[in-house]
């Protein structure tokens, strides 16, 4: 098959790849990539649509780029959220040494 | 939509009991004057209007507000004869009522949000009585099962949220199959406004399907407010909320609703003929008789007062199914005047035992030995109601039960003639036992159950809570006596069935 | 047109203004100098949508804008039709009411609240006026992306639900724009108009439209696809629960309508109607059946959305499978009725809440007494998503049972709504009877919030008054497009 449809099924299944670990994955760091392996299928697919003309399809370009930026924003939002609440939890697991007291010192 | 007098006094009949209720909403507990002005102010402004739209009607003056609402289905205020017999009723028993009510909560609880609930229980059974059209009743019947609701879980025990739950499940459920009615027929044939033979009948062959489906569902709608077997359930339960709205609610207002509603869809939206085409009136007389012997029977059983009369409302309020599916014009006035006199009677009755309940503490039917020595005139009230129940001359009962059987006569059915033979004698059997006990036993030895007193009471009970009953026991015994003039609810009757029937 | 594009720019750049001259807000002055400018910027936002409201109401003919001068084909249009004036004026209505509630009431919204509602406003107008396919991602991305932020404006506990909500909603767009790019590639344009003209039945065009569902119906929290909005709902702050429930699941919604209604050939439409019909009755069951037991009043009020939201499916499966323009008017009459009842049944909740300080529907015992103004509001609202008359949700039932009514066969199509209308009384007077009970009241915590409670019935007012505008709006809509 041509270079198009070969990059065109590639895509489909990396998006299905994706697509798979978002529902399996428990890890939210992981899901984050799966969804970004998502969005890298879709743009290739659009990217080997816009092949299939000569010259190269403009809008298509356009879209993958616009896709790309839409992609990053939502990834830059979803890390910070991932990673704040990660922290969150780390922070109340962790011994808290700055406490005024324990039940230990209370008073009876 | 012109705004003249005669459209807008349909809107003002409306308003004099909504507004005084909307702002009694924002009343304090302790203002009890402010209160009580708004109440009475509401009532008196609702008979003028009503006094007004009598005389208005009576020279032949037509009363209609109109506003839109939906395609083909606009929101009509009419003022007929058949929507201002059931106006008059309602306003003058609210003001009894209203009476009744302020003596009887005392300083309760909560009486801003009762009384505010109260006025707009009023004004949706007046709004439905002035329906000129079915989705207009809709409307009002729906907002009338939301207004009561408030009512009957007023003491906020935990039987009265089961039996506001129950009465709920209900009415909510009626409603919507009169909604899915009103919305079918209006598929069919477009909302049309009440007109005395119905607006039907040129399209009876055509979808009598359709007709005859959405008849059950408007029927199985009405019939839960209007207590028919097997959706009256409700109605016993209900008697847990406060005697006034027991009075009210199910011997005037909710029960009322549902039967006037039948008559509606009967005589001005079928038209007697197309119902009779349709056979539509031979099952609703079955399940008409199979309640009242239903209703009777089970009143019998009940050994608590309040009960007693729940079940004896739904049987007698079937007596207007009846004299409606009976199909002629005898019947029809015996159903339609019975709407009036259960009304009177039933009411005195209710404020007969709320009385006995707030002064005495009696409740049950072994309580009440000798209550005649001891309450004489509310007993007398009582007994005037119960006999006009069981059909003894010459109070208003009488009147209905003699048109009733009549009619039966006159549309050769006479197993209907005696279905209301033997519910008379039920009647009998269930309440001259209370009348004999309350004149001819000796009062309790260890006294009455939870006796109360008023400051300053001069009578047997407060004078709130006597002088309702006397005045509907009055009315009960007027109607009865001067049936045969045209301003009794007799003569009343006859001209709307006249009208019906084209005589 | 220029109204409209006015109503879209303003919230956009309050965005802007906000984030350069505002500090956060914390005090009492700088909420109400805040919230009084988004106050202003939304009511003239309201006013220039009802003027194009006015304006295409008069005309009845759609008007395109090609931004930038470009010609057809290569030029982002944008579109405005009644629809699409009536939900700018809808949206700046809910944003107004939200924007009055967090300015003047005690509890008041989170403090990053009012850049990103705006933000929200802006790209949710932008959504209404799009005409074609892509244009509807980006503004769609655009309004998750904002509703994900203001969700998590709640504290640590509601990261994970925005977390999940975030992920979902990402994966979805991209199966959105997937089927997008299928589109694309099969007929070489994007714009909705052009698109009607060559669209086939054919595989590629099957599998995209797929896709796109797919991924609409769970941005829109259609049953079965649901599961992450009661958890949202849950932790996030009151008004954002609002906006969410009234309005971001709606854009899905009317991308969904505009794909299968003008995108699809009517062959396919036919046929996925009854399925969306059937999907929608299934949603009212079972979204009711969950409000009913779940004992956290929050999530009761989520998933009144997710069985309110089967209403809706059932008018769009219905007008699919029929090809009824004036079917039209039961669907968008839901959507409106339904966000001005959400909005209020949350900012009712939200009162009771904070001041009975208890999340579960058994705290609520004997609020007729303690909040009676927010019971009332709750009651009214709720009364609305039953369907009683005279409401907008009575309306909107009517206009959708008409034509079931008129034809027999449609009859099995009435048990469903009969249904709907039973389960959804159920756990709204489960809530209501619960609320007068005298003998075992939950005392207050704080002292009522009177202004917040009066706020709360606003919105529950406005939809019952929608019965006196119902035959003009019912006239508007049913013209379709």
């Amino acid at each position: 098959m041509n270079s198009g449809a070969f990059y065109l099924s590639v895509g489909m299944a990396v998006f299905l790849i994706g697509l798979h670990g978002l529902l399996v994955l428990q890890d939210n760091l992981r899901r984050v990539i799966a969804v970004n392996l998502m969005g890298a299928g879709v743009f290739l697919v659009l990217v080997a649509l816009a092949t299939r003309t000569d010259p190269v399809d403009p809008v298509l370009q356009a879209l993958a780029v616009t896709g790309l930026v839409v992609a990053i924003s939502a990834t830059a939002f979803a890390l910070r959220l991932v990673s704040a609440r990660i922290r969150h939890q780390q922070h109340k697991t962790k011994p808290d040494d700055g406490r005024l007291s324990s039940h230990k010192d209370k008073p009876r | 939509m012109q705004l003249s007098w005669s459209s807008l006094l349909p809107v003002f009949i409306l308003l004099s009991s909504m507004i005084p209720g909307l702002l009694i909403f924002a009343v304090r507990e302790e203002q009890v004057s402010l209160r009580t002005t708004l109440n009475l102010t509401g009532v008196v402004l609702k008979l003028f209007f009503v006094g007004l739209m009598l005389y208005g009607v009576s020279r032949g003056q037509d009363f209609r507000f109109a506003l839109p609402f939906l395609p083909n289905a606009p929101l009509v205020l009419h003022g007929d004869a058949l929507s201002l017999q059931f106006v008059t009723l309602s306003s003058v028993l609210w003001l009894a009522t209203t009476i009744y009510a302020i003596g009887y909560l005392g300083k309760a609880q909560l009486r801003s949000r009762f009384f505010a609930y109260f006025s707009l229980c009023i004004s949706a059974t007046v709004g439905l009585a002035l329906a000129g059209n079915l989705i207009t009743f809709l409307l009002f019947y729906e907002l009338l099962t939301l207004a009561t609701f408030p009512l009957v879980v007023h003491r906020g025990t935990p039987e009265s949220l089961r039996a506001g739950r129950i009465y709920l499940a209900y009415t909510i459920g009626g409603g919507t199959m009169l909604m899915l009615g009103v919305a079918l027929l209006h598929s069919l044939a477009n909302t049309q406004e009440f007109i005395a033979g119905g607006y039907l009948s040129d399209m009876a062959e055509a979808h009598d399907v359709g007709l005859r489906v959405a008849f059950v569902l408007m029927i199985l709608g009405l019939g839960v407010k209007a207590a028919l077997i097997p959706l009256h359930s409700w109605l016993p339960q209900a008697m847990v909320a406060p005697a006034p709205v027991s009075a009210l609610l199910h011997a005037v207002a909710v029960v009322k609703a549902g039967a006037f509603g039948i008559i509606r869809v009967v005589y001005d939206v079928y038209g007697v003929e197309t119902s009779t085409n349709l056979s539509l009136t031979q099952p609703l007389l079955w399940l008409a008789a199979a309640t009242i012997l239903y209703g009777s029977v089970r009143a019998l059983q009940q050994q608590d007062l309040k009960k007693r009369l729940a079940y004896s409302t739904v049987s007698q309020v079937s007596y207007i199914t009846l004299g409606v599916a009976l199909v002629g014009p005898l019947a029809a006035i015996g159903g339609i005047v019975h709407l009036m006199h259960q009304g009177l009677m039933k009411i005195t009755l209710f404020f007969c035992a709320g009385n006995f309940s707030a002064t005495l503490g009696v409740h049950k039917i072994q309580e009440m030995d000798g209550l005649g020595n001891r309450m004489p005139m509310t007993m007398a009230a009582f007994t005037i109601g119960a006999l006009g129940m069981i059909g003894v001359p010459p109070i208003a009962g009488f009147i209905s039960k003699w048109y009733l059987g009549a009619g039966a006569l006159q549309s050769d059915a006479m197993w209907a003639l005696l279905v209301i033979m033997v519910s008379s004698l039920l009647n009998a059997a269930y309440f001259l036992p209370l009348v004999y006990r309350g004149w001819f036993c000796a009062s309790p030895q260890q006294g009455w159950p939870a006796e109360q007193s008023w400051p300053g009471q001069r009578f047997e009970t407060h004078w709130m809570l006597l002088l309702p009953p006397l005045f509907t026991a009055l009315l009960s015994i007027l109607a009865g006596i001067f049936a045969g003039s045209f301003f009794s609810p007799l003569g009343w009757s006859q001209f709307i069935v006249a009208r019906e029937f084209s005589l | 047109m220029n109204y409209a594009l006015v109503s879209v720019a303003l919230p956009m750049i309050t965005v802007v203004l906000l984030f350069l001259v505002a500090a956060p807000v914390y005090s009492r002055l700088q909420t109400l100098v805040t919230g009084g400018l988004v106050i202003i910027i939304t009511v003239i936002s309201l006013s220039t949508s009802w003027l194009a409201l006015l304006e295409a109401a008069a005309q009845s003919t759609t008007s395109y804008l090609a931004i930038g001068g470009w010609e057809d084909g290569l030029a982002i249009r944008f579109r405005l039709t009644p629809v699409v004036a009536l939900m700018l004026t809808f949206t700046a209505l809910i944003h107004l009411l939200l924007a009055l509630y967090g300015t003047f009431s005690r509890h008041g919204v989170p403090k990053d609240y009012w850049s990103l509602s705006c933000f929200l406003h802006g790209s949710l107008a932008a959504l209404w006026l799009s005409a074609d396919l892509f244009n509807l991602y980006v503004t769609l991305e655009l309004l998750s992306l904002s509703a994900v932020a203001l969700v998590a404006l709640a504290g640590p506990g509601a990261w994970k639900p925005a977390a999940d909500y975030l992920l979902l909603s990402l994966a979805a767009s991209l199966c959105y724009l997937f089927g997008v790019a299928l589109i694309y590639g099969r007929y070489g344009l994007l714009d909705i108009a052009m698109l009607t003209v060559v669209v086939n039945d054919d595989l590629i065009t099957r599998l995209a439209l797929l896709l796109m569902t797919a991924g609409l119906m769970l941005k829109a929290a259609l049953w079965p696809l649901h599961l992450w909005l009661p958890a949202a709902h849950a932790s996030a702050p009151t008004a954002v629960s609002a906006l969410l429930s009234a309005l971001v699941v709606k854009a899905p919604l009317f991308i969904l309508w505009v794909l299968w209604s003008q995108v699809a050939p009517p062959v396919m439409a036919q046929q996925i109607g009854p399925v969306f019909a059937l999907i929608g009755i299934l949603a009212l069951v079972f979204g009711g059946f969950s409000a009913m037991r779940t004992p956290y009043l929050k999530v009761l009020v989520a998933y009144s959305t997710v069985a309110q939201l089967g209403y809706a499916l059932m008018a769009l499966g219905l007008l699919l499978a029929w090809q009824q323009p004036e079917m039209n008017s039961a669907l968008w009459l839901f959507v409106i009725a339904h966000g001005l009842a959400k909005t209020s049944l949350f900012l009712a909740a939200g009162q009771m809440q904070t001041t009975l300080g208890t999340k579960r529907i058994s705290g609520l015992r004997g609020a007729t007494q303690t909040t009676p103004i927010a019971m009332f509001a709750f009651a009214v609202a709720g009364g609305s998503l039953i369907g009683l008359p005279p409401s907008g949700g009575f309306l909107a039932k009517w206009v959708l049972l008409e034509p079931l009514l008129s034809q027999p066969q449609n009859w099995p199509w009435v048990l469903g709504i009969l249904l709907g209308t039973l389960v959804s009384a159920a756990y709204i007077f489960r809530l209501v009877v619960m609320a007068f009970d005298r003998a075992r009241i939950n005392p207050p915590d704080i002292s009522s919030d009177h202004v917040g409670q009066w706020l709360a019935l606003v919105p529950a007012v406005l939809v019952w008054g929608m019965a006196l505008a119902g035959e003009q709006l019912i006239q508007l809509l049913g013209e379709g497009i």
